[in-house]
């Protein structure tokens, strides 16, 4: 057992911690950065291989060793979750995703407001929680910038201050400039994807993604292997944290990293405020670091479960709790698919970045009426691959067309002539928070640690949930009919209504301690020096846009609010 | 050849020189192993399977590394018949299917190892209360029946685990064997990327291939190991 003092911890070095690191050491902070899996390097994601790191999962937690279980209601039983979309090293799941890069919309901000101002109250379902959040894109916007210009993010821009531009995204807010990078190329689905998106007067354009497509800040350019989601990049293009922000944290001398760090209690006094962390070493050893801030960032699961299991007599119900919404409100993307086989050209979208490659944006968010059609609230539509990654593997994995078996020669025959020839869409659907979608401590599952796994509780298939899933899917069996394909057609959503893609929540945030667990900073309520930073604090989905550079911007703006607020005047930022 | 190949053919010549004459039988030539007809015999003459006995199994490469040989003609029926091979178009025992899920077996996924034994034992329960043989014993037709009725859970055999469970794993075993990297022991000569049109871990693609509305040519397929030696 060992005992270390630095002055500031982060349990969890991906997409927050990397950027907390590498701000704070910067400015001449002592930092140490607990990280339960290994630190990779590039030269380890050569060759590529989808049965190790798409079906196997290489680079996320194993569900055997670090479970997280779910049940669709408080009745039912919790089993553990096939599979995990997190991440498990150094660089957390900015290793493995698919790099899409997304600012919400401003009105995403004051979704509650907006929702009440143009369709009235009574288009909130009774049950939900949506709120406003207790910060502003405008507040934001220079934080975005910041992230997209540190990551490298390649895109066209398609509001600049305000103008609108062609072949951007013209729903987006304005930003101060354009994009770092210009758009990466385009495969022949995206191709395809577009011309059917404008027969129907819709507004296609290319993703953005943090996947630099020219030579950036020291890193090459992509090649187009398609190997993204999943997989770490075998030159370094994409703008993961480990290529980006540990690199620069090391070089501040201020930052330590210790891996195989498995973090289990964080460790307060009876003036409520935490003295740092205790976490299992590779070899079992049980060691502690004391710190004069925590900031705790691993997936939304450890946010919660790790305020649940360092309870106290003085905090029976966890750290952070006094408000009684910790690990509530949980969220998660539903994915809805449609497939397009084409019989007279090859589409070969096992090309270039994987994931969501190009997009509208014309069915998120509040971007159109939704008078009269039971929901609120959208989904990004996008074309890809399937499961965001092209190999084979991925592809055995989708329902045929109705008609074509599962298996047999008939199913031999299909996947042999349209693997190449297929386009894959996905609504990837924003959910509305409600307080029953719980994360707490399972009873009976224990991880290789011993601790309590987390136990996320959460269904999808509430009326109005299930009508957003299916009005979007709709809309992409439209697009690829436009695009000409032969054959169209969707697939079940999970019937089983097992979590999607994106868990957030968990820890809101909010503007009044009664009713959030943080402020807008990260700042816990109860604990002013104890953060937790994430997507684990997003009151609503925002959009059915991936978290990822929200919560880097976010990230940027509690360490720009640590550095020149509160460590100035330590105690409550709000 | 596979790592695990090469370990299991140690493996045999060591014992060959422990235990004599008898383990010698396995030492087959390579050649010989793989024109053998005894990979489609499962699938295409169910009679012959059971009646060569373990004579076969041995002279086409001897025992793997979980499945005894009963198993082993059982899931290379199954596989064959979930995704069959035809001419111009490799199937799951031109792949090496069973090979691969037999190495699975008895290293990652070592923890379903009970799975597939009470699974087969249903199987079999299954197909001789049903037909009066083992399903590696029943005609083509009848095999497919038999998986129709796990993919529909009407296999009352089955308690646990469940038929549609059963046909799920061994059906995404199947597609992981055509289509993971050789080095894991199936998608043998690349069979199955060759049969979807997949060309491996390509490093890169240019602005021309991305712009190409044909089927890739420009490089062979590449693997962890190897690359094919045409494209």
């Amino acid at each position: 057992m060992a005992t270390e003092k630095t002055d500031v911890v982060i349990v969890g070095v991906g997409a927050v911690g990397g950027i907390i690191a590498a701000e704070l050491g910067k400015a001449g902070m002592k930092v140490v950065g607990l990280e339960r899996g290994p630190r990779l390097k590039t030269e380890d994601f050569e060759p590529h291989d989808e049965l190790r790191y798409f079906e196997r999962q290489d680079l996320r937690p194993s569900p055997r060793r670090d479970p997280v279980t779910w049940r669709p209601n408080a009745n039912a039983r919790a089993n553990p979750m096939p599979s995990l979309n997190n991440g498990n090293q150094a660089g957390g799941g900015t290793v493995h995703y698919g790099t899409l890069s997304w600012r919400m919309h401003e009105d995403d901000f004051r979704v509650r407001s907006k929702t009440i101002e143009r369709y009235g109250k009574s288009a909130i379902p009774d049950d939900s929680s949506l709120v406003d959040w207790p910060v502003s894109y405008a507040e934001l916007e220079p934080f975005y910038d910041k992230a997209e210009y540190e990551l490298g993010v390649s895109g066209k821009g398609g509001n600049i201050q305000g103008k609108k531009i062609e072949g951007g995204n013209v729903f987006e807010a304005p930003r101060s400039r354009e994009y770092p990078l210009k758009p990466l190329l385009v495969d022949q689905s995206a191709v395809l994807f577009e011309a059917g998106a404008k027969k129907l007067g819709l507004h296609p354009f290319s993703s953005p993604r943090a996947i630099a497509s020219e030579p950036y800040n020291g890193r090459p350019g992509c090649t187009y292997c398609g190997f993204c989601q999943a997989f770490g990049c075998h030159v370094g293009a994409k703008g993961s944290i480990l290529v980006t922000k540990l690199p620069e944290a090391d070089a501040t001398g201020n930052f330590k990293l210790i891996t195989g760090a498995m973090c289990h209690r964080v460790n307060s006094d009876n003036t409520g405020k935490v003295t740092g962390v205790s976490y299992y070493g590779p070899d079992r050893s049980d060691n502690t670091i004391e710190a004069d801030i925590v900031i705790i960032a691993p997936f939304i699961y450890d946010n919660t479960r790790l305020m649940l299991l360092s309870k106290t007599d003085k905090f029976p119900n966890g750290l952070a709790n006094s408000s009684g919404h910790l690990g509530k409100h949980i969220m998660a993307h539903i994915m809805a698919n449609v497939f397009v086989t084409f019989d007279d050209q090859y589409v070969n979208n096992f090309m270039g970045p994987s994931a969501q490659k190009h997009t509208i944006d014309d069915f998120n968010a509040d971007n159109f009426d939704h008078s009269g059609l039971g929901f609120i609230r959208g989904a990004q539509l996008s074309i890809g691959t399937p499961n965001l990654q092209g190999g084979p593997i991925a592809f055995s994995t989708v329902g045929p067309p109705p008609g074509t078996p599962y298996w047999g020669a008939g199913y031999r025959d299909f996947v042999s002539k349209y693997y190449a020839r297929h386009g894959a869409m996905v609504a990837q659907t924003e959910n509305l928070p409600f307080p029953d979608q719980t994360i707490d401590l399972d009873p009976n599952v224990r991880d290789a640690w011993g601790l309590p796994a987390p136990r996320v509780t959460y269904d999808w298939r509430r009326p109005s949930e299930r009508a957003r899933v299916e009005f979007v899917q709709k809309k992409l069996a439209e697009i690829g009919q436009a695009m000409g394909g032969p054959h169209v057609w969707p697939t079940p959503v999970s019937p089983a209504g097992a979590p999607g893609a994106h868990h957030e929540g968990g820890t809101r945030m909010g503007s009044d301690p009664k009713d959030s667990v943080v402020n807008k900073y990260g700042q816990t309520w109860d604990h002013p020096n104890l953060f937790l930073i994430g997507s684990s604090t997003f009151p609503t989905m925002g959009a059915g846009f991936n978290p990822t550079l929200t919560i880097q911007a976010l990230a940027y703006m509690s360490a720009d609010a640590i550095l020149n607020k509160y460590r100035k005047n330590p105690g409550s930022l709000i | 050849m596979t790592k695990h190949d090469e370990g299991r053919r140690a493996f045999l010549v060591g014992t060959a020189v422990g235990a004599g004459a008898a383990a010698s039988a396995v030492l087959v030539p390579e050649a010989l192993a793989k024109d053998h007809p005894e990979h489609h015999a499962a699938a295409d003459a169910p009679a012959a399977a059971p009646s060569m006995g373990h004579s076969m199994a041995s002279m086409s490469g001897g025992h793997g590394a979980f499945f005894n040989d009963d198993d082993r003609r059982t899931i290379t029926a199954l596989t064959e018949r979930l995704m069959p091979g035809a001419p111009g178009m490799p199937g799951a025992t031109d792949a090496s299917v069973t090979n691969y899920i037999d190495i699975a077996l008895s290293g990652f996924d070592e923890d379903q190892q009970f799975f597939y034994r009470s699974a087969l034992t249903q199987l079999d329960a299954h197909c001789k209360q049903t037909y009066g043989k083992a399903f590696r014993g029943l005609a083509a037709e009848q095999q497919d029946e038999t998986i129709t009725a796990l993919q529909q859970g009407k296999a009352p055999a089955f308690v646990w685990p469940t038929a549609q469970a059963f046909f799920t794993k061994v059906r995404t075993h199947t597609m992981e064997g055509m289509f993971a990297d050789p080095v894991y022991g199936g998608n043998k000569n690349f069979a199955g990327w060759r049969l979807v049109g997949f060309p491996g871990a390509q490093p890169f693609y240019t602005p021309e291939d991305m712009q190409s509305t044909k089927a890739f040519t420009r490089e062979p397929i590449v693997g962890l190991q190897s690359r094919s030696k045409e494209g």
